[in-house]
């Protein structure tokens, strides 16, 4: 519990932590049955926020997660997330996320600024990491 | 022939399930389990380009005119010719069936199970449980296939390969994610071997003199996956995320 304060207060500061992990592709990844050119696919954002909601659904789960912006003003997200069976097989299950969970949200944004995202992972305080198979993790 | 199905009928293969499943004879290899298109960590048998991942069938043989003005007309949401998804005419995007060899690899690849039973063999897809039926009774193609999404198919042993003929297609569906079309006169022939490290490939020819001048030879891999069920997956169930790719792609 003092760890999950500790993150937060941390973190509020920080609000918008972005990380640059560098161009991944140069080319658009396959995306279950959709593509990915709504999202910054060469750039890698991690987000501190609070779930709001987790629709563990097909043919796409949906996380809600609330961010805190340098104004003190509640950014409402949503980060995109892959099929059931995919996320299953990965160990995901329908209570990995619960209202209130304080967590790291890692993916690509939306290039047209609206608070959308694809998911990559997410990091919990105490460590714990949920994420699933990319396909465009394999590409070489 | 003839007596080869004969033979099939009276010693079929495994099927899944049973406590004890009966001897394989020579000529009906075990082909059942959990499959699904290699995406492994690259090793000797399984090495994706990023070019393999998007385009898996690889590059198709020129076009007729007829299928160059499907092609024209197809905007996809993936690939060179990404449109974004609101003004994609993707079937899949509408959650309408893939067809074959599409079922392959949409939804990341999503598994299928193969079953054998007497007489038939099944192909039992994850992506909303679409069922492809493979009859090796020896029956020759119906002669009222027809127009559908998967197909009429009947097989045959040639040894360790299974061979799978296909035709009754309708045009509504895409070869691939880019958009190459097919016509109603598509005519797969598939052959599948089990090849060692529990890998099962299919050389696949897909004949269409409609759409394309010469068949389109493709080649693709599938990993066993002993450990997994094929689970629910029913692409209708959250059509709210088109209302996200909507967003996502929205100008602000």
């Amino acid at each position: 519990m003092k760890d999950i304060e500790g993150v937060s207060m941390r973190s509020r500061p920080l609000v918008l932590a972005f990380a640059l992990v560098g161009v991944l592709l140069s080319s658009a990844p396959v995306f279950a049955h959709h593509g990915a050119v709504a999202y910054d696919m060469k750039k890698v954002t991690t987000l501190q926020g609070t779930v709001s909601e987790f629709r563990y659904t097909n043919p796409h789960s949906e996380i809600y997660f609330d961010v805190v912006d340098a104004n003190g003003k509640t950014q409402k997200w949503v980060a995109e997330a892959v099929s059931v069976p995919a996320m299953s097989r990965s160990g995901w299950t329908k209570n990995s996320l619960k209202p209130g969970d304080k967590v790291s949200v890692t993916g690509n944004v939306a290039k047209n600024g609206t608070f959308t995202m694809r998911f990559a992972s997410l990091t919990f305080p105490d460590g714990r990491k949920l994420t699933y198979e990319r396909a465009e993790d394999y590409a070489q | 022939m003839r007596i080869a199905a004969l033979a099939l009928l009276v010693c079929p293969a495994g099927l899944l399930g049973q406590a004890s499943p009966p001897a394989h004879t020579s000529a009906s290899p075990d082909f059942a389990g959990v499959w699904r298109r290699s995406r492994r960590a690259p090793d000797n048998k399984r090495q994706y380009t990023v070019a393999e991942l998007v385009q898996p069938l690889g590059d198709p043989p020129p076009m007729t005119a007829w299928g160059q003005a499907r092609f024209n007309a197809a905007k996809p949401n993936i690939g060179p010719r990404s449109v974004p998804f609101a003004e994609s005419n993707d079937p899949t995007t509408q959650c309408l069936p893939p067809g074959i060899p599409r079922l392959y690899t949409v939804m990341l690849g999503a598994p299928f199970e193969l079953l054998q039973v007497p007489g038939r063999i099944i192909m039992f897809f994850e992506n909303n449980h679409y069922v492809r039926q493979i009859f090796i009774d020896g029956r020759p193609h119906s002669d009222d296939t027809g127009p559908t999404y998967l197909g009429d198919a009947i097989g045959k042993w040639e040894g360790t390969t299974l061979v799978v003929d296909t035709v009754g297609f309708n045009d509504k569906t895409w070869l691939d994610t880019f958009g190459h079309p097919h016509s109603d006169a598509l005519h797969l022939v598939e052959r599948f071997q089990r090849a060692k490290n529990d890998v099962l490939t299919d050389d696949i020819s897909i004949n269409d003199p409609k759409a394309y001048t010469k068949p389109w030879l493709s080649h693709m891999i599938f990993d066993h996956e002993p450990g997994w069920n094929i689970q629910e997956l029913v692409c209708e169930d959250n059509l709210n995320f088109k209302d996200l790719q909507k967003l996502s792609e929205s100008h602000k």
